[in-house]
């Protein structure tokens, strides 16, 4: 690569600000998405879409990687079903608690941990992770019955309609899953999108133009977690118990695959990452119990030979194909070391 | 008497404290030589840990001692280490600082799954060895023999860790490359080869760590994260990159969490973790960490 920033602009251009066809082209294969596959499936790749979403924002956008998130999806996934069991809450209730939940602990570990380095908030917050998944396991058993989950949650109506019911189900996340799409797209055109990225690419230098960079990745990471609390809330109403394992720092981890896989820092990189993941996991999973095998290898060649994702390398390749074609139309001689 | 507990019982409870602590300092120490050196978070580091333990039960099956069981695990799980890190690590230096531990993370989702393949997914006990079984009798005080042993090979361990980094020769180059790898590699040193002696000698401690503790629990497929976890812990409460500071950190945290068990079982675990959570509240570079590392 002779011209960094050459090629720099150019991304920008193509990817930063991710164009509406993208965003309802994306929509427009969900609609039809569980006529394609199973619609359980699909159902669970929306859910780990939205939570996605927000942790690409995080990591992807702010480039701050956090490994405790399953810590948001969890609390979200357990205050939902914990509303719905013991307090009857409605649907709409359930869902605000679930968010509220995520939101005030991500305030509270943000503002533990969000000013320290990159490899030590992900230290932190893979710690704080299992925190609160040894809390749930035995010192707050009597609620969250431990082991075995939380089970025993009624069956949700929504305007009549049952929501245990597979297609209903797929459309009311659908709906949710649009939802935040738009918004996603709306932050990243903001002024405050803007300034995500701007850190992600130089810190010290966003930081000299007089922004308060501890307070944006702060914001960061409570909007990511936001997104993490909704998914975990949509997935107790969706498996209608909640599973210790939504805790498990495996869950962070899995979402930091799907990130990775699908391309950080691209718009739809997680949907995409997110539906391979699930696809490669159900596809392994029917030949064999242990699919983590499989699994941590891909991972590891990914990060060896594609570690910008699956949407990135394309990304690249098209940016690249797009200079030559433009140094090309404006007479430059071709860059030597392509 | 301290609230209606005898204080025999306390200085044993403290005791266990340190001889928990003790594996805890082994984990950590070469959680920080790793990345003081390579600038590495080893995510993969507990599960080092676990693979020492099934050297040592493999070893053991096969000769029945368990002093060949420590020096294969140190042995095999290095030589692990040097591999990984000369095929894997080794293209990622210079690109994205967090794509080494997203890479040993992979391997720590990975490697788990190839041990329940070979050894299945239940655990493998091993006895304390014949030599360490029982306990010492001192006053009134009753000490198991293995928990003693635990305490002073952990101290053997650091001392010739201090005097391997202090007097040798490749503990100065290590220490230097640690401060200053260019300037160690403008004056003639082969950097890359000392980072995969770095590597080996951070995975070694682990594979130690995982050693020493199997006969105190088993040696299960996913009792790495836990390891990884404590590592981190106590990492944080230390300082990172600071020998010093796993020093102290895995001993505070190996009482906290013997105390904690005894008062509260339930909360074992989860103290470790209030630990670090104050710790960044009054001292967010840990004990012993230096300014600007955080």
């Amino acid at each position: 690569m002779k011209d960094p920033e050459d090629k720099r602009t150019i991304l920008q251009d193509v990817e930063l600000k991710p164009k509406a066809t993208i965003v309802w082209g994306t929509a427009l294969v969900l609609l039809v998405l569980p006529f394609i596959i199973s619609a359980p499936l699909a159902t669970e790749i929306l859910i780990w879409g939205i939570f996605g979403l927000g942790f690409n924002l995080l990591l992807g956008y702010t480039g701050v990687l956090s490994f405790g998130h399953a810590a948001y999806f969890g609390l979200g996934a357990y205050s939902a079903g914990l509303a719905l069991r013991y307090w009857k809450a409605s649907l709409w209730t359930s869902l605000l608690i679930a968010v509220a939940a995520a939101v005030l602990l991500a305030c509270f570990i943000g503002a533990l941990a969000i000013k320290r380095r990159g490899v030590y908030f992900a230290m932190i917050s893979l710690a704080f992770g299992q925190m609160l998944y040894f809390l749930a396991l035995s010192p707050l058993k009597h609620i969250t019955r431990g082991e075995d989950g939380l089970t025993h949650i009624p069956v949700i109506n929504l305007f009549s309609i049952s929501l245990n019911k597979p297609i209903p189900l797929y459309y009311f996340v659908f709906i949710i899953t649009i939802g935040m799409l738009y918004l996603t797209w709306r932050i990243l055109q903001s002024p405050f999108g803007k300034l995500l990225q701007a850190f992600r690419e130089n810190e010290e230098r966003a930081k000299a133009c007089g922004f308060n960079t501890t307070l944006v990745k702060f914001f960061s990471l409570v909007i990511s977690a936001f997104y993490a609390g909704l998914a975990g809330a949509l997935n107790t109403i969706y498996l209608g118990y909640v599973p210790l394992t939504t805790l498990f720092w495996l869950t962070s981890g899995t979402m930091v695959m799907m990130t990775i896989l699908g391309g950080k820092g691209t718009f739809s990189g997680p949907l995409i990452g997110v539906g391979v993941f699930l696809f490669l996991q159900n596809t392994i999973s029917v030949f064999t119990p242990r699919w983590e095998i499989f699994v941590g290898a891909i991972f590891v060649l990914i990060i060896l030979l594609f570690p910008a994702g699956i949407v990135g390398t394309i990304r690249d390749k098209y940016s690249t194909h797009k200079m030559k074609k433009l140094r090309r139309e404006a007479g430059f001689p071709a860059a030597r070391s392509e | 008497m301290l609230f209606d507990v005898p204080w025999n019982v306390i200085v044993l409870q403290l005791f266990f404290g340190l001889a928990l602590g003790s594996i805890f300092v082994l984990l950590a120490s070469g959680l920080s030589i790793i990345y003081g050196l390579l600038d590495i978070v080893n995510f993969a580091h507990g599960t080092f840990a676990m693979l020492g333990a099934y050297a040592v039960f493999v070893a053991i099956s096969l000769s029945g001692s368990f002093l060949i069981g420590i020096v294969s695990a140190i042995v095999v799980v290095g030589l692990i280490g040097v591999v990984i890190e000369f095929i894997l690590l080794k293209p990622l230096y210079g690109k994205d600082p967090l794509l080494p531990l997203l890479l040993t993370f992979g391997l720590s989702v990975a490697i788990p799954d190839l041990i329940k393949i070979i050894f299945g997914l239940i655990g493998k006990p091993i006895n304390y060895p014949e030599a360490l079984s029982g306990a010492t009798v001192l006053g009134p005080l009753i000490l198991p023999n293995y928990r003693l042993f635990i305490i002073f090979f952990t101290l053997a361990v650091l001392i010739s860790l201090w005097l391997f980094l202090k007097k040798s020769d490749l503990g100065m180059i290590i220490r230097a490359s640690t401060r200053d790898s260019l300037m160690v590699q403008v004056l003639g040193v082969n950097v890359s080869r000392i980072w995969t002696i770095g590597f080996a000698i951070g995975i070694g401690l682990a594979a130690l760590a995982g050693a020493v503790a199997v006969p105190t629990m088993a040696a299960t497929p996913d009792m790495g994260v836990d390891m990884t976890m404590v590592a981190f812990v106590v990492t944080v409460v230390g300082g990172l990159g600071s020998l010093g500071g796993a020093i102290v950190g895995g001993l505070f945290i190996g009482l906290v969490v013997a105390i904690a068990s005894f008062i509260a079982g339930e909360y074992a675990t989860v103290s470790m973790y209030f630990c670090m959570a104050v710790i960044l509240l009054i001292r967010p570079r840990g004990l012993f960490g230096e300014v600007g590392r955080e």
